[in-house]
């Protein structure tokens, strides 16, 4: 009879045999290391996560309570006002008509008559969501002085909707004066229910006070019902 | 002879040692074991319990929302409100006050020299202007040197072109200037 003998196991055994009693505390150990780094880490995480969830949701709250409290509290009809005088001055859309009110007005104010005048407003329902302001570029040709130019000029700059002067070119017979009117659309992505509600800042109230001027000198709900300047053409 | 030695003594201490390490061993088994499951638990009652904040503060937040959508349109408003101010103060901040620029500039023209052309753009200024006196050209050319030197409206002045015109006797400038 001559059976292999694999000293390896019989060694394991033997090394088994010395340390049976401390086998199961040992795995009791290890296991419990296991559960510590597959269960307790992650649900410690977890807890992390509820709590800055919570936080958020607690932060989000106070937030929203503030809001309810501006909005209760809040006077209808002067934010009617407000937003009619910030509208008007930066329309949320191409206002053709809007641009053109002022423009009559203005030139009825300054006694400047117009030539030809060309703008480019492209398609009137479609509305640019850039960061920058759009605008309608228009160029006017006026019959007037350089003096009466300065003067139709200078009206404009406190006329609403707002626009700004890109050019001037003043010659013997006529001028031409480049306008560019602005407008902004509304980017709906960026309305959140969520976002704080601040009141107005004082800088906000001065422009608002210094555009109800602008409104006011232009006249354009009266020069809305007669539209007396003259205009050559519109190309 | 030697009656102290003892075989079976050794045998024991080595038996007691042995029970003592194994109690240790146990011992730490246990309190880690308890103390996973001690750990376990009280983090799981903790969740529970920020859970249930969470609960609370979200049925909160559903009853204020409830609240705040009868003053959707005042909140829209606002939103408007805000946005209007925060674009027009841009624009009227890097708006150019080009009335400012052209009675700066216009001021400073003597009364006896009469403009021909007057171009303003974002960058620059040309004035072409035509007088029957040189004295009123110098001073015309002065006055803007001054303001170009003490940087005023315009940063520089440059003489684009001085013509006599022998036709009429009178002389015709033509000046350009940064802004």
């Amino acid at each position: 009879m001559n059976e292999k003998i694999n000293l390896d196991l019989v060694s394991l055994k033997l090394i088994f045999n010395r340390n049976k009693s401390y086998i199961y505390s040992v795995i009791i150990i290890l296991v419990s290391i296991i559960l510590f780094f597959q269960f307790v880490i992650p649900q410690f995480n977890a807890l992390l996560k509820a709590q800055e969830e919570a936080k958020e949701l607690s932060l989000r709250l106070e937030v929203l309570k503030g809001n309810l409290n501006v909005l209760t509290n809040i006077d209808e009809e002067v934010l009617n006002s407000r937003l009619k005088t910030l509208t008007l001055a930066l329309p949320v859309n191409k206002d053709v008509v809007g641009i053109l009110n002022s423009l009559y007005s203005v030139a009825q104010k300054t006694g400047v008559s117009f030539g030809d005048f060309s703008f480019t407003v492209g398609d009137i329902s479609k509305s640019e969501n850039d960061d920058n302001l759009p605008s309608i570029k228009i160029s006017v040709l006026i019959n007037a002085d350089v003096k009466a130019v300065n003067s139709f000029v200078e009206i404009m700059s406190k006329t609403v909707p707002l626009s700004e002067i890109k050019s001037i070119k003043v010659e013997e017979v006529s001028s031409t004066v480049v306008l560019s009117f602005y407008y902004k659309p509304l980017g709906a992505a960026n309305y959140r229910q969520d976002v704080q509600i601040s009141p107005l800042s004082q800088r906000g109230l001065t422009l608002i006070n210094e555009l109800s001027e602008f409104e006011t000198s232009s006249s354009l709900l009266q020069l809305q019902a007669t539209p007396t300047a003259t205009s050559s053409g519109q190309k | 002879m030697n009656t102290d030695i003892n075989l079976l003594s050794h045998t024991d201490e080595e038996t007691l040692r042995k029970n003592k390490s194994t109690k240790i061993f146990n011992l730490i088994a246990a309190v880690f074991l308890i103390g996973v499951c001690l750990i376990s638990v009280s983090i799981f009652i903790m969740i529970s319990t920020v859970n249930a904040e969470s609960k609370s503060i979200r049925k909160e937040q559903a009853d204020v929302l409830k609240k705040m959508s009868k003053f959707q349109d005042r909140q829209v408003k606002l939103f408007i409100l805000s946005n209007r101010v925060e674009n027009i103060d841009k624009l009227l901040q890097t708006r150019r006050d080009f009335p400012k620029i052209s009675n700066g500039l216009l001021v400073k023209v003597p009364s006896d020299l009469s403009l021909s052309s007057f171009e303003i753009n974002d960058s620059s200024v040309i004035i072409s202007g035509e007088s029957k006196s040189l004295l009123t050209i110098s001073e015309f050319i002065g006055n803007l040197t001054d303001m170009a030197r003490r940087k005023e409206i315009i940063k520089s002045l440059t003489l684009n072109s001085l013509v006599l015109d022998d036709s009429d006797n009178t002389y015709v400038i033509i000046v350009s200037s940064q802004l």
